[in-house]
């Protein structure tokens, strides 16, 4: 039994532009705990706000900060949920 | 009375330059706020409202009047005081904040004024038409000549000021003329759901007053229905309501995602971008040549590109000199 | 166990006090202009429309006067409007309805007659909006008898005073600082974004607190000031001196005893304030200090506040006028060297 690491991506397909957005708000700090559907952060690409929710529960370890530049795909944190 | 060809050009041209300046001041608007959209940042902070699309009207009203007429305008104002004959220059020089600007600075993009073409304009929404009255009443006082234009969206037409106004110039018989430029959204808001008429044209009946709705965002058209509410108002005939349909091709303000408007709207109405519509008449028509309107695109370039240019090379004030102008 | 972290914007936090009061009571609704489906300019509405709807959610034209009007109507008469003036510098259209009205039929009926209302209204400049939609002015609604006045400097406060501003049986002017509100496209104060409790509480109207302590000598301060002070306060540790930081968070009724008991601890008072200087917030809490008791002051009071001047539109001479650390830091050490 080992827990597993889940990655906390922004979806492909999240703007249609090709821009890179930043990282506006982090609701959750390093190493808390989030369950699956928690708000975890909002990232703005050219004017618009996303929500990105948690995939999975477990403990956040965030991997991109507040105010960071990031692009569709990029891994901005990661979720490792407790073992089985 | 239709436009002579003389005028048709004047009109045309004043668009260009217009659209011309209003791109460009995009671009710039846009530096140092990509890839994150800070308002605060870059060469031109805070906020901006474009006139892209409204064209029609400034110069369809402004085509009849001099420099002794007075007009007050909105937040969105670049066309119109373009329109009016506001030096360009300086203008520029005030929406990038530098010392030449027309108020030194302290102004900025919504508070641009030009005692020289008696232009004002202002952020409040319906604010500007009491003053408009204002200044109709005082020719009318001083018996000097020149008529007052307010101009405001669909938005402002539901303020108590307008209702006032427009009442107080009925009354007292003013050279005014109202113009309302209708371009259906109060920022997120369409017209259906805040004005309870179709037209505000009809509102006109309320104060006595002609009201003419100008539909198609016509450059043409506006011109005729504004050279007989500005005759009258020479005439000594009193207040007029001009309701213009336009189209605002921008956000409200430029960080506007426009998510509020239904889909397929922006694209169509790009495609009946007034000013493609115009060029295309008048070249139909003949009352422009392919080498005048190359002339006249070359020409606006060169005044907008002046005009930034003289606002980027321009010096800021000292910050101290905030302190100065208060008083008179 | 310990409440799960979940920090907020300060106008997703005025949002949730909304929802959940909206929630269980069906006389709250709110309206304002584009409060609807966009969620308010500065988003403070968010998710409420889909929630409500437009009956209880209502997008009004641009007419002030009439809906001012109409929320003070609508409170007299068993509703708990929540009302949305979009930035206050538009009072003027509408403030007969306001310090007219709803601050004064309370008294005019001998109490007979309540106006729980809220208006909830933008404030503050800093990002060159120039000077029709920059202002704070917290001393014009302090000023006038018979309306709470709320300033949250941070979600925490203003989740919970939102709830007690749309319970209180009175009528609340709340002002929230735009720079505060976690807005992407308009930079925020990273400090106003705080853990908030997802269930329903209330910060008490009334009560300022002391956000960091010290003793050498007492920042005041309101909104975004509060930040400033608190970074003053950083730099000025590491100069040796000590500041207390005291958020004022309302100021109708204005907690004089709190500002009291600690400029008796550190003898000394520095007032920062975004809004113009004269006749407004720094005067007052000053005046309130002094004229309770001089001796526990050491030196003259400072204030670090907004020149009495229209706000230029150009960036630098903005920010040369606005309140800031540095400023609050000059201020603090003269009124530490400067003992009498």
């Amino acid at each position: 039994m080992s827990s597993a690491v889940h990655q906390v991506a922004i979806p492909v397909d999240l703007w249609e532009e090709e821009v890179e957005a930043v990282i506006t708000t982090w609701f959750v700090s390093d190493a808390a705990q989030v369950d699956k559907g928690d708000l975890l952060a909002e990232v703005m690409a050219e004017k618009i706000q996303f929500e990105i929710v948690a995939p999975v529960t477990g403990t956040l370890a965030i991997v991109k900060h507040q105010d960071q530049l990031i692009d569709k795909g990029d891994v901005i944190a990661t979720i490792t949920s407790a073992p089985d | 009375m239709n436009p002579t060809p003389e005028q048709k050009q004047w009109m045309y041209r004043h668009m260009l330059v217009s659209r011309l300046f209003e791109e460009t001041i995009e671009k710039i608007y846009l530096e140092g706020k990509t890839p994150v959209f800070n308002m605060a940042n870059g060469p031109i902070p805070g906020e901006m409202h474009l006139s892209n699309g409204q064209e029609p009207c400034a110069v369809g009203v402004c085509a009849h009047l001099n420099k002794e007429d007075v007009v007050t305008a909105t937040h969105r104002p670049h066309h119109q005081a373009i329109a009016k004959g506001v030096d360009l220059k300086k203008m520029a020089a005030e929406i990038f904040g530098k010392e030449t600007g027309l108020s030194g600075g302290r102004g900025g993009h919504m508070h641009l004024f030009d005692a020289d073409v008696n232009f004002s304009c202002s952020g409040i929404v319906g604010q500007g038409l009491g003053p408009a009255v204002g200044a109709a009443l005082s020719r009318k006082m001083q018996n000097k000549a020149g008529v007052a234009v307010s101009f405001f969206g669909e938005g402002a037409a539901n303020q108590g000021a307008f209702h006032e106004s427009l009442n107080l110039a009925a009354v007292w018989k003013l050279p005014v003329i109202f113009v309302i430029e209708d371009n259906a959204w109060g920022i997120s808001v369409a017209k259906e759901t805040a004005t309870a008429v179709d037209r505000n044209a009809v509102r006109a009946a309320a104060y006595d007053m002609p009201g003419v709705y100008v539909p198609g965002n016509d450059p043409d058209a506006i011109f005729v229905a504004a050279g007989e509410a500005i005759g009258r108002a020479r005439a000594g005939e009193g207040p007029s309501l001009l309701d213009i349909e336009t189209y605002r091709l921008a956000g409200h303000f430029m960080g506007d995602a426009e998510a509020y408007r239904p889909e397929g709207e922006k694209e169509d109405l790009l495609s009946k971008d007034p000013i493609l519509v115009y060029e295309k008449a008048l070249l139909a028509s003949g009352d422009l040549s392919d080498s005048d309107n190359s002339d006249l695109k070359e020409c606006a370039k060169r005044e907008v590109d002046e005009a930034i240019q003289f606002a980027r090379e321009s010096q800021f004030a000292s910050p101290e000199s905030a302190l100065d102008h208060v008083f008179a | 166990m310990a409440a799960k972290e979940r920090k907020l914007t300060v106008a997703r936090a005025m949002a949730e006090a909304m929802a959940q009061e909206m929630r269980i009571d069906e006389h709250v609704f709110v309206m304002g202009e584009d409060v609807g489906p966009l969620g308010g300019v500065f988003g403070n509405t968010r998710g409420l429309f889909e929630e409500f709807g437009a009956e209880r959610v209502r997008d009004t034209p641009i007419s002030e006067t009439a809906f001012m009007g109409a929320a003070v109507g609508a409170a007299a008469d068993g509703m708990r409007p929540i009302v949305e003036l979009m930035f206050v510098d538009f009072f003027g259209v509408c403030f007969d309805a306001i310090y007219n009205l709803m601050a004064k039929n309370t008294y005019f009926s001998g109490g007979n007659v309540n106006v729980p209302a809220v208006i909830m209204t933008s404030t503050g400049g800093g990002y060159s909006d120039g000077g029709q939609h920059s202002q704070c002015l917290y001393g014009t609604f302090a000023h006038l008898p018979g309306m709470k006045v709320v300033v949250p400097s941070n979600a925490f406060d203003a989740k919970g005073m939102m709830t007690a501003a749309i319970r209180d049986n009175s009528p609340v002017v709340y002002m929230f600082h735009k720079g505060l509100q976690g807005m992407g496209w308009l930079g925020t104060e990273a400090g106003a974004t705080v853990n908030v409790p997802e269930e329903q509480y209330t910060v008490e109207i009334g009560k300022a607190a002391t956000v960091s302590e010290g003793e050498d000598v007492t920042i005041v301060s309101l909104g975004m000031g509060v930040h400033h002070s608190l970074h003053a306060a950083a730099q000025l540790r590491e100069q040796g001196v000590s500041a207390e930081v005291v958020d004022l968070r309302t100021l109708v009724p204005l907690d004089r005893d709190h500002i009291v008991n600690s400029v008796k601890k550190t003898g000394r008072l520095v007032v920062v304030d975004e809004d113009y200087q004269s006749y407004g917030v720094s005067g007052e809490i000053i005046a309130s200090v002094v004229e309770r008791d001089m001796s526990i002051l050491r030196s003259p009071p400072q204030r670090v506040a907004y020149p009495d001047i229209p706000i230029p539109f150009a960036r630098h001479m903005e920010q040369w006028a606005l309140p800031n650390a540095e400023k609050i830091v000059t201020a603090c050490l003269k009124a530490t060297q400067n003992d009498e």
